[in-house]
């Protein structure tokens, strides 16, 4: 189970705090995506060590419009494990969906809209449509229903194309974390099954390891590593 | 009034919710219960808080560290820690909740997961974000006053 979260500056909590409420949380990881115009200063390995929970160095890359979010995706993707983009506009999003250098495109609904086109496009992709309980957690009223209507016409196009996910407690402090158990108990309240609170998750995890993996020498392309034959010749006249 | 047969009463289960928040939180049992059915009530509608049934057994907040003990009808442990999870705050004082487990006994439920006091928190004068700042200190967590709020640190950050 990992989670996504915003530390200082853009939260109130530094990564450290963060990581150590997650990791008391019982959280396996957690995904540090600033925004990229608020960079943190925190040494991530310093704070996996200490508080033992995993520590991916993402970004939220945030733009007006799509050329100059393109840009920023370019400069983040070779230095960061995973890359998301800020959604919540149509332009952004269409943009983010058509995108396969992108991982995640975060809050779609947010302020924005999205329909079976993007859905598609983003299946084809792969980016992961994230599903954010931040505004199921912390807003009320009038807000909270449209954020909950979102979630649930999200939730029909993802599983009618297939389109991979992410769940999120969207924190931006220690104290906006909730557990894994808590998120999926309050997902299942509005609609989603335990199961698909669960995967999204932990598809935090997959998406970093995969990307690491990318990020390794090893890594040619899909299907082909750089194995430890390199080197030693064709035939070593060993025969079989 | 003569009270049920043991086999009429209501089964109980007791939650362990442990509780942070920043260091000048001033909440106490009562608004804590009113703003827990409050949530209920917005997530689940009037009826299915009343089967929740969320009553505060105990309560208990000091300088950002706390616990409560919330007692719910056994079938409902799902949809208590879902009210639970979305009592955010009280009156703009921001609250970290979190189920650290749930016991049938309210015995059990403080034995099992609500151990050791709390040691007391220290106030420093520490250096954060280029400036001589005050924060409260407990157990390697910080909270340092950064322009009339407050910021969330660890020991990790001023080594």
């Amino acid at each position: 189970m990992y989670e996504a979260v915003h530390a200082r500056p853009d939260g109130a909590s530094t990564v450290s705090r963060l990581a150590r409420t997650a990791s008391e949380y019982g959280f396996s990881g957690l995904v540090v995506r600033n925004h990229g115009d608020s960079r943190h200063d925190a040494d991530l390995d310093r704070v996996r060590d200490r508080y033992d929970i995993d520590i991916v160095n993402g970004v939220e890359v945030r733009a007006d419009d799509p050329s100059r979010a393109s840009g920023y995706v370019g400069n983040y993707r070779p230095e960061r494990t995973v890359v998301c983009v800020h959604g919540g506009s149509n332009r952004m999003n269409r943009f983010a969906v058509e995108q396969s250098a992108v991982d995640v495109l975060a809050h779609p609904m947010d302020g924005g809209d999205f329909n079976h086109v993007l859905a598609k496009e983003a299946a084809r992709n792969g980016v992961r449509v994230e599903f954010s309980l931040a505004r199921v957690l912390r807003v009320e009223g009038g807000r909270r229903v449209q954020a909950i209507q979102d979630l649930r016409k999200l939730r029909e196009l993802v599983d009618h194309y297939d389109v991979p996910f992410v769940v999120t407690g969207d924190a931006r402090s220690h104290l906006h974390l909730r557990a894994p158990r808590e998120l999926r108990a309050v997902g299942e309240a509005v609609g989603f099954t335990g199961e698909q609170i669960d995967a999204g998750l932990a598809e935090w995890g997959r998406l970093a390891d995969r990307n690491r993996d990318r990020q390794s020498d090893a890594f040619v392309e899909p299907g082909v590593r750089r194995g430890e034959y390199e080197g030693s010749g064709l035939d070593d006249g060993s025969g079989d | 009034m003569k009270h049920l047969p043991k086999h009429l009463r209501p089964r109980w289960r007791y939650l362990a919710v442990g509780i942070e928040s920043w260091p000048d939180t001033a909440v106490g049992r009562s608004e804590f219960q009113r703003h827990l059915w409050y949530a209920a009530q917005n997530l689940f509608g009037d009826a299915a808080s009343a089967d929740l049934d969320l009553t505060v057994i105990g309560f208990e907040l000091d300088d950002g560290c706390g616990y409560a003990i919330v007692r719910t009808r056994r079938d409902e442990v799902d949809r208590a820690r879902a009210a639970v999870a979305c009592l955010d705050g009280i009156d703009g004082q921001e609250l970290g909740l979190r189920v650290r487990g749930v016991s049938g006994t309210v015995r059990a439920c403080e034995e099992k997961y609500l151990g050791a006091d709390p040691e007391a928190p220290d106030q420093r004068t520490v250096t954060f974000e280029g400036g001589e700042r005050t924060a409260v200190v407990r157990d390697g967590r910080y909270d340092v006053t950064v322009d009339s709020a407050f910021a969330g640190a660890t020991e990790l950050d001023f080594e």
